[in-house]
């Protein structure tokens, strides 16, 4: 009798917490004349900062092309926590309360929006799929595969590959360390090794298969290498503390694929930022909101502005003098490492 | 009213998984680890067919035997080289994860154009019409059912009863003139042929081959498992496996309330503590029968 | 016919705790013996038992069923033609099981075990009629769980399971220890009447010497890895209790205790 009782206890308890710490923000419908107000479902896959500025630009690029939240457009936010079954309930119950657009970030969300809608009218847009055609999305020739298009966060691996032979121009060993399940780290990567020849680069990786192995795997691979580069893999960017501690230690560069890694203490990257890439994407999706144009019709898009981010403060903790110009040409560029 | 039909789908998917589970963590009493390797080993040997153009309906028989050999795999590292068994299913479910990537070349495989099970010809004339959206749930009932009926078939037989036997009292069995390694092995892969199907069906139902979708399998089993039969204890009409897969499907409608009540973020705590409270029922109702004894 | 011969066995070899419990052990059960063994703890009662039905391993020796060398035969093998039965009631009997299958599983020993019908039905009223020998009640609860029948019930369950089929040799590893007197003795009397029966080879190990003395053929009493008595016949026959209690306390002195 006793345990019934706790059990009932720390139901209400642990309800109640959750409660408490789950304000939950309705999205709010406003009733403020005849106009329609628009329903969009975003099935994120993961919590991840990268993941979550796409969720954030989207919103804004949809804000800026006339749909804003609580005026005309209710916005409901799920996130899988990573699981694949979960991403395709989500998507069902956005398709069974008749969404009229549903966005997937990242590839596995993409797909099972995708797969719901398919027998529907309701478009998909995704965003944060580095390669859509292999997902696809899209057909060989970038055509959509349906009613469905979106952006991708494909790397400007050549300006990436430039950038590194200007600020380096020794280095003849790039090293990547990437997670062998990650489908956008292994295509990256054929990329690199294809354009890395024209800088005069070898390009050196190491996979690994979990966070436990990134130590071993960095040790191994600074050894080997001029300097490292990363992608947006998951696995090694959640370890980029790790490395860069290790890259630090033996004045090893290690070069970035977003700005937030260039905070972290990266010395630069010709990069991606995500949520300018969020904010194409949600203009795309008030393309199809305001029936100018159907999914079916859009090709999906790369990121229109890529732009170098430069970390001052590391490289001078690493001993290299960066060009003037170069840091002027910077998007943005930082004087400290943030922890 | 489709989100019912999606819990649903996907909860007796995940039933024919938590019916493997069964085998191994109740009747074998055997906490087996493969389940996170062989629930995509499943989907990977579904997807290669699959976008190879093999007929779909094949790849319910592929997949299970190759899950069953793989559980053979982890029987035979336990009863040969004397590991123990919840090392055994680890070291089974680390070799699947490269065996999964390399049989499906690449970590994500889409088969969105594709025929599968649940989208032929031959169904979409079957189901027309407003029946479209019960297909999928169709099938995997069908399905569902019919492994769980075999499944009891199977426990009532000779072998069956040995397979009972060596997870509640292995001794008994070697008394019986017996090997129970080989009892073992049998059921193990037995469990694994399931998981690998249901890992099948849930590549086709989700239309994509990812590597990622074991992690946790082994969770989603067990939860069912233990719901379905803490629930289910003392209700006569109800038989264990039947109780599985209601177990399962009450998984399902669980994340589902989370997704829809509470953020995601707190699904899994939330999952924890109704996993909690069952048990403590469970464990009330045990006590109770004690004292009446 | 048993034979274990030159039997050699240590525990923990080539460690510091190495203890040799049989250095040269000989023992010859002929066809319808029935043995009771006695003797203090450690005198290597129940390891004899285990050497036999191959549970442990030997450094040496050779053990011998109808002159057959078994030594290297796995313990499964050998007891197609041996059943066994031991102190603890769980061991011979499937908890979670009901009485009718248990019983059904006893009954396909020595076959394959394939996927015909686990429960012959046609069997039941044989089940029930030995069940029912019992006078324990056990004929009517056929689809009662094992697991919430008494010790007694239990082992009365593990006997006949373990003769059910047709068996060689019976090994009792103080079968009745864990019981109570009352039934223990019912116990002991559906064991004689068993082994009477099916003309059964039996070894029994017991710490209860009048059992000892009532029952079976022939008396072996251990010490230290070694036989230091082996009676039959006639001489078994004149043997009381009290006889054997000399003996035990003669080799206690002799240790020391």
């Amino acid at each position: 009798m006793k345990k019934k009782v706790l059990a009932v206890v720390l139901a209400a308890v642990m309800a109640m917490g959750l409660a408490a710490c789950g304000s939950r923000e309705d999205a709010k419908e406003s009733k403020t004349g005849d106009e329609k107000t628009y329903t969009v479902g975003i099935s994120q896959f993961a919590e991840h900062g990268s993941l979550d500025n796409c969720r954030e630009g989207f919103i804004e690029g949809l804000k800026e092309s006339g749909f804003e939240e609580g005026k005309n457009l209710k916005v409901e936010v799920k996130n899988a926590a990573a699981d694949q079954g979960t991403a395709k309930q989500i998507s069902d119950a956005f398709v069974s309360d008749k969404a009229d657009l549903i966005c997937g970030i990242a590839t596995p969300s993409a797909q099972a929006a995708y797969n719901s809608a398919m027998n529907t009218d309701i478009p998909v847009i995704f965003t944060a799929v580095t390669d859509p055609k292999a997902a696809k999305l899209a057909n060989e020739d970038g055509t959509p595969a349906g009613e469905v298009t979106g952006t991708s966060d494909e790397l400007p691996i050549k300006k990436q590959l430039e950038m590194i032979h200007k600020v380096l121009p020794d280095a003849k060993k790039v090293g990547i360390l990437y997670t062998t399940s990650e489908v956008n780290s292994v295509s990256a990567i054929k990329t690199y090794e294809k354009l890395a020849g024209d800088y005069g680069i070898t390009i050196v990786t190491k996979g690994v298969s979990q966070t436990a192995d990134i130590s071993l795997a960095a040790d191994e691979i600074l050894s080997e290498v001029d300097c490292l580069t990363n992608l947006t893999d998951n696995t090694v960017v959640n370890s980029l503390a790790t490395i860069l501690d290790k890259a630090n230690e033996k004045k090893i560069p290690v070069f970035a694929s977003e700005v937030e890694q260039v905070k972290l203490g990266c010395v630069a990257a010709e990069g991606i930022d995500y949520i300018a890439l969020g904010k194409q994407t949600g203009k795309m999706a008030a393309e199809v909101l305001k029936g100018e144009k159907k999914a079916s019709e859009m090709k999906y898009e790369t990121i229109s502005e890529p732009g170098l981010y430069v970390n001052t403060k590391a490289a001078k903790d690493l001993g290299i003098t960066l060009d003037e110009e170069f840091v002027k040409s910077a998007v943005e560029s930082f004087d400290s490492i943030s922890k | 009213m489709a989100i019912f039909v999606t819990t649903l789908e996907q909860g007796l998917i995940y039933g024919i998984l938590a019916l493997g589970v069964y085998i191994t963590y109740k009747i074998l009493d055997f906490p087996d680890l493969t389940v996170d390797g062989s629930f995509p080993l499943g989907a990977a040997i579904t997807a290669t067919m699959i976008a190879n153009g093999v007929n779909p309906y094949l790849t319910i028989p592929a997949s299970f035997l190759a899950g069953a050999a793989a559980g053979v795999c982890t029987g035979l590292i336990h009863v040969k080289c004397k590991v123990r068994d919840l090392l055994s299913g680890i070291i089974m479910m680390t070799a699947l994860w490269t065996i999964n990537l390399r049989l499906a070349g690449t970590a994500n495989v889409p088969i969105f154009g594709d025929e599968s099970i649940f989208d032929n010809s031959w169904m979409n004339k079957v189901f027309g019409g407003g029946l479209a959206s019960y297909k999928v749930l169709v099938v995997v009932l069908v399905i569902a059912v019919i492994s769980k009926v075999l499944l009891d078939l199977y426990l009532k037989t000779k072998s069956g009863l040995l397979l009972r036997a060596v997870g509640d009292n292995a001794n008994l069995v070697t008394s019986l003139a017996k090997d129970q390694g080989n009892v073992k092995i049998l059921g193990l892969s037995i469990a694994n042929g399931l998981v690998a199907l249901a890992g099948s069906i849930f590549c086709q139902e989700q239309r994509v081959f990812e590597i990622s979708s074991g992690t946790g399998a082994i969770v989603i089993g067990l939860a069912s498992v233990i719901i379905g039969t803490s629930l289910f204890k003392n209700v006569r009409l109800v038989n264990t496996t039947t109780a599985v897969l209601i177990g399962s499907v009450i998984y399902k409608a669980c994340v589902a309330a989370a997704l829809k009540f509470f953020e995601p973020q707190d699904m899994k705590l939330i999952t924890a503590v109704l996993f909690l409270i069952i048990l403590i029922i469970g464990m009330d109702r045990k006590k109770k029968v004690k004292k009446n004894a | 016919m048993l034979e274990l011969k030159n039997i050699r066995k240590y525990y923990n070899p080539g460690t510091l705790n190495e203890m040799c419990l049989f250095e040269d052990f000989n023992l010859t059960a002929d066809k319808g013996d029935f043995i009771s063994v006695v003797g203090s703890n450690g005198s290597g009662k129940t390891s004899m038992l285990n050497i036999l039905c191959g549970s442990i391993s030997v450094e040496k020796g050779q053990i011998l069923m109808d002159g057959e060398d078994i030594s290297g035969m796995k313990e499964y093998k050998r007891n197609r033609r041996i059943g066994r039965v031991y102190q603890n009631p769980a061991m011979g009997t499937c908890p979670s099981m009901t009485i009718l299958e248990n019983m059904s599983l006893a009954d396909n020993k020595g076959g394959t075990y394939g996927l015909g019908k686990g429960v012959n039905k046609a069997r039941k009223a044989h089940y029930q009629k030995l069940l029912g020998s019992l006078n324990l009640g056990l004929e009517n609860k056929m689809d009662v769980k094992v697991g919430s029948l008494s010790g007694g019930q239990r082992q009365a369950m593990a006997l006949l399971m373990s003769t059910l089929t047709p068996i060689d040799y019976l090994i009792l590893d103080e079968h009745t220890a864990a019981l109570d007197p009352k039934t223990a003795e019912l116990i002991m009397e559906l064991t004689d009447r068993i082994v009477k029966e099916k003309n059964l080879t039996t070894i029994m190990v017991t710490h209860n010497l009048r059992y000892a003395v009532e029952y079976g053929s022939r008396l072996l009493m251990m010490h230290q890895g070694q036989i230091v008595l082996d009676i039959a016949g006639e001489e078994k026959q004149k043997m009381k209790v009290d006889d054997i209690l000399g003996k035990f306390n003669e080799i206690s002195i002799e240790c020391g205790n």
